[in-house]
């Protein structure tokens, strides 16, 4: 099968590489960009723990083909943290309300409510756990996500 | 309740606050190391071929296409692998225990769908599940064993070493025993109760990099593991290879559950081929492998029988239980089985009862283990509880009030001989009760009901047992390094899955010495540097820790203090060492810090006091002298049922616990939600279901369905603090939410459903099932 | 769990991507937002040599409302549609129906075309489709056609496209006012494929009595189905949630090939979805009374 080329910018930095077309991006940007912070929970969609941006928006990093990311800017969860070091404001939330344990959705739930907060700026607690049902946690039974969810966006400054 | 005092755990400074966690910088910027996160140089990747019938016998397995595919390495089956095997047993339950069959690929016969019969080794995951496909085996199918509580009449056996499908079978005294009793009982309530099998489907599958470096001999394991020591002892025996050759590295494991305390088949299978190839083997599980082939847990039933007298007193009850092990159970169900029997009597003065268990072969995936493997022994007793109490007619709180354990009857011995003490079942109870406001909630209900709407409540109080003393658990080990820097590492084997080991440690230690917390650190997970330990599991690792990182501090916060004393000239017993700082009683100018402590240790040694070793280091090994470590909760949940879809929506939950002293309440509130949260889906929504041919149905997690946020409601969370008899008075608390939550959620239907006189005796509650329910009870038209 | 090898086309120009189609025949696979195919493709349910990408097809995308239709283009998003205004006043139901689609995540690829040409029996934009006599516009090397909703879901996962035609957009009309319109669909969790829903479209005349009324579920056979039967009777009759029971039940009395599995039986999802219509029903009807 033909490999293809393709060109994008992942977490600002532009890319070239030549890809088999069934390479999914999940595994391009693990494998290839060696940003092994998108993790591989189901690889069928429904876990979310390999979201990614992508042009901005929220997607399945194992739904898309790196060939189809042509183009396109991707920020993975590397790519969410301030330029000087540190933590971003829903990655701070997610620390101060112990909204994680494993860490393994972790990824996925940070890019997940950072491009949810970017289009909802003052969601209700339903909006928030609808939000979040594309995200699967077995760890943290939710309670200290919504929490942190909540206080990113009474911040005001999550995205 | 106030603790003799010597049991008073000492005042921390950082134990029982709300440190921030140390694992969550790196794990909130995708900086974590989860294995399929390693790479080695020239790594090769594992995808094995399965079985898709669920039980055939087959002959040559025909890898000739596979292994013209380009880019794959080697395409091995149990011919190949099988004979590597030297020895296969685990530290958990020791060489002697009668263990279940195991073979790493599957030889002659497949015994469920999902076993895996060839592994293909290639240069990516691509090609190797290419190659996959075009490995051939002949199936020739045998009637499986599907169901198996009725394994035990099959013709067909699911081993052959197993006629009759019986892995083992434990009881009490004879039921016959017990029928005096309850002939001449005033009132029997008996009940059969079947749960579906489900599991604990951590968010990262298992995993695996091995690599052998065949001139010295030696292996290397990345893994995916709850205990990192259980996976270099299993290696070092499986390759014949000497312990101290094999090193396993365990840094961030994403969710264990009890899944991961064992390496299983596959990880077997990668060590061995790890040994016969040039570079590295990593085999991640896929989802659907996931599903089929990594377990099972929670399938089982019961018949449950109690006597009451007239006043709602108990009077004797029983158990008659049967677990499903699958086809190949990791490890043997038989001896943690038991506890579902010994344990059945709760927090509940039942003066007699019996119990039987028996562990039934089948042809599906092999049973393993799940946060609280026990759990039925609660479902079983507290759903049958409710049943009993709407037979009496006796409030179901009202009846619980009449038999559970108080104060006054501890410490107290159940019918089955568990020693209990320190439990405050009575006090969780009452408190969790308060929390909803059970009698408003009752009104309520009431109201709801006159408009047809259906409201329930159900409770569950359980006592556990923590922190078992099983020789593989009962000592762990720590390391404990002031750098010459001042800087304090802690060395502990680790095994965390998300339970924050890490900052528990650093949070003991940091108080154990006296030390800032901001200088110490630790390291976990990697067995060429840590002291040898059993891991998580078992709702272990705060107590045995705690008493590791305690029995290793002393002696060593002993010498920080000569050393300083030494320097300062005073004596020791004027020392104050505090946020790493030794300051002379009532001269808080006059001090040293650790680090000029450490300076004298390792770079002054001529300036140490007359005895003292260089260096600033120690080992120790805490030793429990407990059995057990009894810890207890209460779980109260309302739901509303929708008797159009059978929908259940829970309003509120409320847990009331006690596990002692708190060493963060953050870590200890996650740990309770989280397994609440797995105990909703097992009352509501998993299950890993078969067909009558024992094709699995729940093989995404499009059918297998883990509750998202909204599903879930806010947890409310209520603490009772009685000391336990262990280091610091910790109890465990990692299991519990598990156990507790799924028999609530079940009352909680039952009670919506009571007006209608449906019972509940299969699980999971979905809504087609509670509908089913209303429409046999004819609440509904059919 | 990773997809078989195909070879990937992402052509420019429509006429191009048909032509593309017509030569690569039943090998080749049309992939918009790729949020049912790729799955299938990962679990290897489905393997195709040629996926045609169809993300720099011009003229696929885009959102317009005239002449008395709203017309989407095919690889118009569903978080495009979500974001629409022009799609919450004039096609309100389709608005309503597109968060119900799985989750955010989703619709942020997911496509109005690829929902519509992938016909799931569950999925909410068939049911849509068919409720507002949409028309479903193609292309093909033979040139373009439209196909009324009603003749193009032929089966489970199967529709009225040939091999080597794309569909291009989907024309809703626009209801008269007043009207009013409802989806109601029940999922063991959310964002999980219904295990039945409806969908209801009611129009009142000048005498506030119903002159147009559309009912359809979906999840229970291989296509959505609109309750004919029970459309005729309601028209010419008070707007009233008095008969929602009635109107329900109507409803899904005729169905024969309702799916079972493991998630409830063929009688559970009938019963569902009679309550799926009833709620429908009287929301739709309120808000038509109120409009």
């Amino acid at each position: 099968m033909t490999d293809v080329d393709i060109r994008l910018r992942v977490n600002g930095v532009p890319r070239r590489a030549t890809v088999p077309p069934r390479l999914t991006l999940a595994d391009f940007l693990r494998t290839d960009c060696g940003l092994t912070g998108t993790h591989l929970g189901c690889e069928h969609g429904v876990c979310g723990a390999c979201t990614v941006l992508l042009d901005g928006e929220a997607v399945r990093a194992c739904l898309v083909f790196a060939v189809q990311a042509d183009g396109a800017e991707v920020t993975t969860v590397e790519g969410l943290t301030p330029p000087g070091g540190g933590l971003s404001a829903v990655q701070t939330a997610f620390r101060d309300h112990h909204a994680l344990q494993c860490g393994f959705c972790t990824p996925g739930l940070v890019v997940s409510v950072t491009a949810f907060l970017a289009e909802h700026p003052r969601p209700t607690d339903e909006e928030i756990r609808e939000a979040l049902s594309g995200n699967l946690c077995r760890c943290t039974g939710y309670q200290g996500i919504v929490d942190a969810v909540r206080a990113a966006a009474e911040r005001g400054d999550a995205v | 309740m106030a603790p003799p005092p010597e049991q008073k755990a000492p005042v921390g400074r950082y134990t029982g606050t709300r440190v921030p966690r140390v694992e969550d910088a790196r794990l909130l910027t995708g900086a974590g190391t989860y294995v399929d996160d390693v790479v080695r140089p020239g790594m090769l990747h594992a995808c094995f071929v399965r079985s898709p019938v669920a039980r055939a016998r087959f002959g040559a397995v025909d890898v000739s296409r596979a292994l013209r595919l380009p880019g794959v390495h080697a395409v091995l089956t149990a011919h190949d692998l099988n004979p590597g095997v030297h020895e296969q047993w685990y530290s958990l339950n020791g060489r002697d225990d009668p263990d279940t069959p195991r073979p790493p690929l599957a030889e002659d016969e497949v015994r469920f769908v999902g076993d895996p019969v060839a592994m293909v080794v290639a240069d990516d995951r691509y090609i190797a599940e290419d190659a996959a496909e075009l490995v051939v085996v002949d199936y020739e199918p045998l009637p499986p064993v599907v169901d198996y509580a009725v394994a035990l009449q099959s013709p067909e056996s699911v081993h052959a070493s197993h006629p009759g499908n019986l892995v083992g079978q434990l009881a009490g005294r004879p039921m016959a025993d017990l029928g005096p009793v309850f002939d001449n009982a005033p009132h029997v309530v008996s009940r059969t109760l079947h749960q579906q099998a489900h599991g604990p489907v951590p968010l990262e599958t298992r995993g695996i990099v091995a690599e052998w470096t065949a001139a010295p001999g030696e292996m290397t394991v990345w893994a995916s593991s709850q205990a990192p020591h259980e996976v270099r002892s299993f290696c070092a025996r499986l390759l014949a290879v000497d312990e101290n050759r094999v090193r396993v590295v365990v840094r961030d494991t994403g969710g264990g559950f009890g899944q991961k305390v064992m390496p299983q088949r596959e990880e077997m299978c990668v060590m061995l081929a790890a040994v016969r190839l040039p570079a590295a083997l990593k085999w991640i599980e896929d989802r659907q492998e996931h599903l089929l082939a990594a377990g099972q847990a929670r399938h089982e039933h019961g018949e449950v029988r109690m006597a009451f007298d007239d006043d709602g007193r108990i009077l004797a009850a029983t158990l008659d239980h049967v677990q499903d092990a699958g086809a190949y159970p990791t490890p043997s169900p038989v001896r943690s089985g038991i506890a579902v029997g010994l344990l059945f009597p709760g927090p509940y003065r039942i003066p007699e009862g019996t119990f039987s268990s028996r562990f039934v072969f089948s042809n599906t995936s092999g049973r393993v283990a799940y946060r609280g493997p026990w759990q039925f022994e609660s479902m079983a007793r507290e759903v049958v509880l409710d049943a009993a109490a709407r037979r009496l007619g006796i409030d179901p709180v009202e009846l619980r009030r009449r038999n559970m354990l108080r104060h006054e009857d501890l410490p107290t011995v159940n019918c089955h001989g568990m020693p209990y003490d320190h439990i405050t079942p009575y006090e969780t109870f009452e408190q969790a009760l308060e929390m909803l406001d059970y009698p408003a909630f009752r009104r309520e209900q009431e109201h709801a009901r006159a408009e047809g709407r259906l409201l329930g409540v159900g409770t569950c109080t359980y006592v556990e047992p923590t922190a078992g003393a099983t020789p593989f658990h009962s000592t762990e080990g720590a390391t404990i390094r002031v750098e010459p820097s001042g800087k304090v590492s802690v060395h502990v084997a680790g095994g965390s899955c998300g339970n924050s080991l890490e900052t528990t440690v650093v949070q003991l230690t940091a108080d154990a010495l006296g030390a800032a917390i901001e200088d110490v650190g630790t390291v976990q997970g990697d067995t060429a540097v840590t002291p040898f330990g059993g891991g998580t599991g078992g709702s272990r690792s705060g107590s045995m820790t705690a008493g590791a990182v305690a029995e290793t501090a002393a002696g060593l916060r002993a010498r920080i203090l000569a050393i300083a004393a030494h320097r300062l000239e005073v004596s020791v017993d004027d020392v104050e060492f505090v946020r790493s700082r030794a300051t002379v009683k009532g001269r808080p100018e006059h001090g040293l810090t650790l680090a000029e402590i450490a300076d004298i240790a390792y770079f002054q040694v001529h300036a140490l006091p007359p005895d003292l070793p260089a260096g600033l280091e120690a080992s120790g090994r805490y030793r429990t002298p407990h059995p057990m470590i009894w810890a207890n909760a209460t779980h109260v949940c309302t739901c509303e049922v929708d008797p159009r879809t059978g929908a259940v929506k829970l309003l509120r939950y409320i847990v009331s616990e006690d596990c002692g002293p708190m060493i963060n309440p953050s870590v200890v509130e996650g740990q309770i939600y989280g397994g609440t949260v797995q105990g909703i889906g097992g009352a509501l929504y998993e299950h890993l279901a078969h067909d009558d041919d024992g094709n699995p149905l729940a093989t995404t997690f499009m059918d297998y369905l883990l509750p998202t946020a909204t599903e879930v409601p806010v947890i409310e969370l209520g603490h009772v603090e009685t000391h336990g008899p262990g280091p610091g008075g910790h109890k465990g608390v990692g299991e519990g939410g598990a156990i507790g939550s799924a028999p609530a959620v079940v009352n909680a239907v039952a009670d919506a459903l009571a007006p209608f006189g449906a019972e509940i005796t299969r699980l999971p509650l979905t809504p087609a099932t509670v509908v089913g329910l209303l429409e046999r009870s004819g609440a509904v038209a059919v | 769990m990773k997809p078989a090898a195909f070879e990937y086309h992402a052509p420019v120009d429509p006429e191009e991507t048909v032509a593309l189609l017509a030569r690569l025949g039943d090998e080749a696979k049309v992939l918009a937002g790729g949020q049912s195919l790729v799955p299938m493709l990962a679990l290897r349910l489905a393997a195709f040599g040629h996926l045609v990408d169809l993300r720099r097809v011009k003229g696929l995308p885009g959102i317009e409302h005239r002449g008395g239709v709203v017309r989407i283009g095919a690889t118009t998003t569903q978080a495009a549609v979500e974001r629409s205004d022009v799609v919450r006043d004039a096609a309100p139901l389709l608005a309503r129906a597109t968060p119900l689609i799985g989750h955010f995540q989703i619709r942020s690829r997911g496509t109005v075309g690829g929902s519509l040409a992938h016909a799931d029996a569950a999925a909410e934009y068939p049911a849509v489709a068919l409720t507002l006599d949409a028309r479903l516009e193609t292309l093909s090397p033979r040139g373009r056609r439209t196909v009324p909703a009603d003749r193009f879901f032929t089966g489970t996962w199967s529709t009225d496209l040939a091999e080597d035609e794309l569909l291009t957009a989907v024309a809703l009309p626009v209801w008269h006012r007043p009207r009013g319109f409802a989806v109601a669909e029940f999922a063991r969790r959310s964002g999980d494929f219904a295990l039945a829903g409806a969908t209801v479209a009611v129009g009142l005349g000048p005498d506030r009595r119903i002159d147009r009324c559309a009912i359809a579920v979906f999840g229970l056979g291989p296509v959505p189905c609109r309750a004919r039967a029970a459309e005729r009777e309601l028209i010419g009759r008070e707007p009233t949630t008095e008969a929602a029971g009635d109107i329900a039940d109507l409803a899904v009395s005729g169905l024969d090939s309702v799916p079972a599995d493991l998630h409830g039986s063929a009688g559970y999802r009938k019963r569902v979805g009679a309550a799926m219509v009833a709620r429908a029903w009287r929301h739709a009807v309120r808000e038509a009374v109120h409009d």
